[in-house]
């Protein structure tokens, strides 16, 4: 099992040994996973695997991120332990920072050595590290190796064995890190010529990319080219996605009769996978995006650059991305939360990432801007359509703000993170990082979206005795529309109706609100078929028509500006996104959390609903 | 005249831009202290502030060892220093 510092050259050891690949980079968080391989050595098979990087074993961190992940393993080995030898990864031009972990992980008990690589950039210094003394002083088998050998791999396959075979090092080690790093390297704190070379010329870039003002428009700039990727790559994307699913609802659909099993192959189980897999280009786009500025030592300074920007709301400066990504899809932008090392920073994160105006509200805010506006003006639509945008964004500051004072209040761990000499990205390791990212959201996100579209089906389609007598005659409408008007979600819709309505949503708004838990999109439909529509085109003009023609009993018009104004304030700040309650659910570990956001999202969407509904009538909008 | 060599401690935090100083202690809580000296930021080590984020943000610095550190501009003035480098 492999274990160091980030950056000690793990990665490499592990390519070596296993002859596969691992991911490499100081700020991993996008994918804290443990990585696994074989090797063989004589007659004796090894499992290799590969921990998170970790500065100390003492530190408080939660288990989900990195360090957590890495010491909670350790810890956790159990029977494991008699088989089990650590072999510790460590930079051999830096040992004094390797002894510090040497010492934490000897008092764990267990089996243990310490490999030093770099030893050719070592010895082309006219260096070398003493590896009989470091292993005389602590009792723990030295070696140094160059993991780009081939020698590598048998040296310390036989030394982690003889480890395994030999007696456990003293658990109660005496020696002094530093004096200790200093003494088995001549000259120890001198820079290596290598380093000091990728230190001059991070220090030109530097001088660039953090520049008081310059600093920050390159950073806006950057993000911005990272968002519109979101959109020039993943959107067309997923249309094709979008398109190969309705393909095969069209070739499967008529086989099936035009019975409730139709539409729940269909609607449910269909309309489930598609929201699933629309997902993926994104995710892929994002994770791709986010390792190059990672790998690249980036992504550290872009936290130097926002940290006091954001410390002003509660959050620091590794949240920014998660945030910025929020705006894409929720769903990838909790994953990337995972780069937040403070627990409580992370989860107000989580918890303020729906707020953000992601892109499945936008076709929604521009066919119920049209639905609902039409009779306003190009440039009223406009403005609301953008005051909509950054009322998402000032929702969540604020609601991280206030989280920070009462649900997730406490004290934040201090920003000190390592700005690594800025380097080339190795593509291949950029893309296996976006293949693990994309089969674990398949895997963990997927299948939670998959059980919910097959309920919310059942919902939207089973019929419910109640609704039969008070949805009255609908013999004249297609049979979708009836379906609908006999659902479960509609008898709800009806039984919520005296609530809803002081915010101005009739029982039809709350089956469209029912369905756009699927997705946000779903809105548009579920409104068109729940009002008569059976299929409903993108501009939203036949709905807006629709909605025009439905009156209340005392003939006035049933959807106002006003309603159209108080459905916006809802569609702000209400979690109405399966996939999204999946993904919280999946990185707290805890349906609590998940369940939290959904209450007081909903809860503080409506009443702002309330607000905005009332406030428009009392002006007379 | 006697001339007394007085070296007044001083906060990283309270260091110019550009300034080195040797780290003489850590005034964190233990957890926080062992997080960061096993980072490198540890007594004896010489620590050069090479720039400051806007608006009172991180610091950014350099150590003797090479290694530099986005380090948040509270933090900073509890790592104290035995007096400024030349």
């Amino acid at each position: 099992m492999l274990v160091g510092r980030p950056n000690a050259g793990k990665s490499s050891l592990f390519n070596r040994l296993t002859g596969g690949g691992a991911r490499v980079g100081n700020f991993p968080g996008i994918t804290v996973e443990v990585l696994e391989g074989a090797a063989t050595f004589g007659d004796r098979k090894v499992r290799v695997l590969d921990l998170p990087g970790l500065y100390s074993l003492a530190s408080t961190s939660e288990g989900e991120t990195d360090e957590g992940v890495a010491r909670r393993f350790i810890d956790g080995l159990g029977a494991a332990r008699a088989t089990t030898v650590l072999v510790q990864v460590m930079d051999a031009t830096c040992p004094a920072l390797g002894l510090r972990l040497t010492r934490d992980l000897l008092a764990r008990g267990l089996a243990l050595v310490v490999v030093a690589t770099q030893r050719d950039v070592l010895e082309a210094q006219g260096r070398t590290l003493d590896v009989e003394a470091l292993t005389a002083a602590t009792g723990v088998p030295f070696l140094a190796v160059c993991s780009k050998d081939a020698s590598a791999r048998d040296a310390v396959l036989a030394a982690a064995l003889a480890a395994l075979d030999g007696p456990v090092a003293p658990t109660a080690p005496t020696f002094d890190p530093d004096a200790l790093g200093r003494a088995a390297l001549r000259d120890a704190s001198s820079v290596s010529a290598e380093a000091m070379r990728a230190r001059e010329r991070t220090a030109r870039l530097d001088r660039w990319l953090l520049h008081p003002h310059l600093g920050p428009a390159i950073f806006v700039a950057l993000m911005a080219s990272l968002f519109s990727a979101v959109f020039l790559v993943a959107d067309p994307a997923s249309a094709l996605v979008e398109g190969v699913m309705r393909a095969l609802a069209g070739a499967v659909g008529p086989r099936l009769g035009d019975g409730l099993l139709r539409s729940f192959v269909v609607d449910g189980l269909l309309g489930g996978a598609g929201t699933v897999l629309i997902f993926l280009p994104q995710i892929v786009v994002l994770t791709v995006a986010m390792e190059l500025l990672d790998a690249s030592g980036y992504l550290a300074r872009g936290v130097f650059l926002v940290d006091r920007l954001l410390r002003g709301f509660g959050l620091g400066g590794r949240a920014f991305v998660p945030l910025l990504t929020g705006h894409a899809c929720a769903v990838p932008a909790i994953s990337a939360t995972r780069i937040i090392r403070d627990p409580r920073e992370r989860l107000t994160t989580i918890l303020v990432i729906p707020l953000m105006t992601c892109s499945a509200r936008i076709p929604t805010y521009a066919v119920l801007l049209s639905a609902f506006f039409a009779s306003r003006g190009a440039w009223f639509r406009a403005g609301l359509f953008v005051a909509l945008y950054f009322f998402g964004i000032a929702a969540g500051l604020v609601a991280s703000a206030v989280l920070r004072r009462t649900a997730t209040r406490g004290r934040s761990l201090p920003l000190v993170l390592e700005m690594p000499a800025y380097h080339t990205p190795e593509a291949r390791v950029v893309m296996r990082t976006a293949t693990r990212a994309a089969s674990r959201f398949l895997r963990d996100v997927g299948t939670t979206i998959l059980v919910a579209s097959a309920l919310l089906w059942a919902l939207l389609s089973v019929p419910m005795p109640a609704a039969l007598d008070r949805a009255g005659d609908t013999r004249a409408m297609p049979a979708a529309v009836a379906r609908m008007h006999h659902s479960v979600a509609a008898g709800l819709g009806r039984a919520l109706e005296p609530v809803t309505l002081v915010a101005g949503f009739d029982w039809r708004v709350n089956v469209g609100l029912m369905g756009s838990f699927g997705a946000r999109e779903l809105m548009v439909g579920t409104l068109g078929v729940i009002t008569g529509l059976e299929d409903v085109d993108d501009d939203g003009e036949a709905l807006a028509v629709r909605l025009r023609e439905i009156k209340r009993p005392d003939g006035s018009e049933a959807y106002s500006t006003a309603t159209g104004l108080g459905l916006m304030a809802f569609f702000v700040i209400a979690c109405q996104c399966m996939s999204t309650v999946a993904a919280i659910k999946r990185e707290t570990r805890s349906w609590g959390w998940a369940l939290f956001t959904l209450g007081w999202t909903y809860a503080v969407g409506f009443a702002l609903a309330v607000a905005v509904y009332q406030v428009a009538r009392l002006v007379g909008a | 005249m006697r001339t007394t060599l007085k070296i007044d401690p001083v906060s990283l935090g309270a260091l110019a831009t550009g300034r080195s100083g040797v780290i003489a202690s850590l005034e964190l809580s233990s957890d926080e202290r062992a997080w960061i000296e096993a980072m490198g930021l540890s007594p004896g080590r010489e620590v050069t502030v090479l720039r400051r984020g806007v608006l009172g943000g991180p610091l950014h610095v350099r150590l003797d060892t090479g290694a530099e550190f986005a380090v948040d501009a509270e933090l900073a003035r509890r790592v104290v220093l035995a007096g400024e480098a030349q």
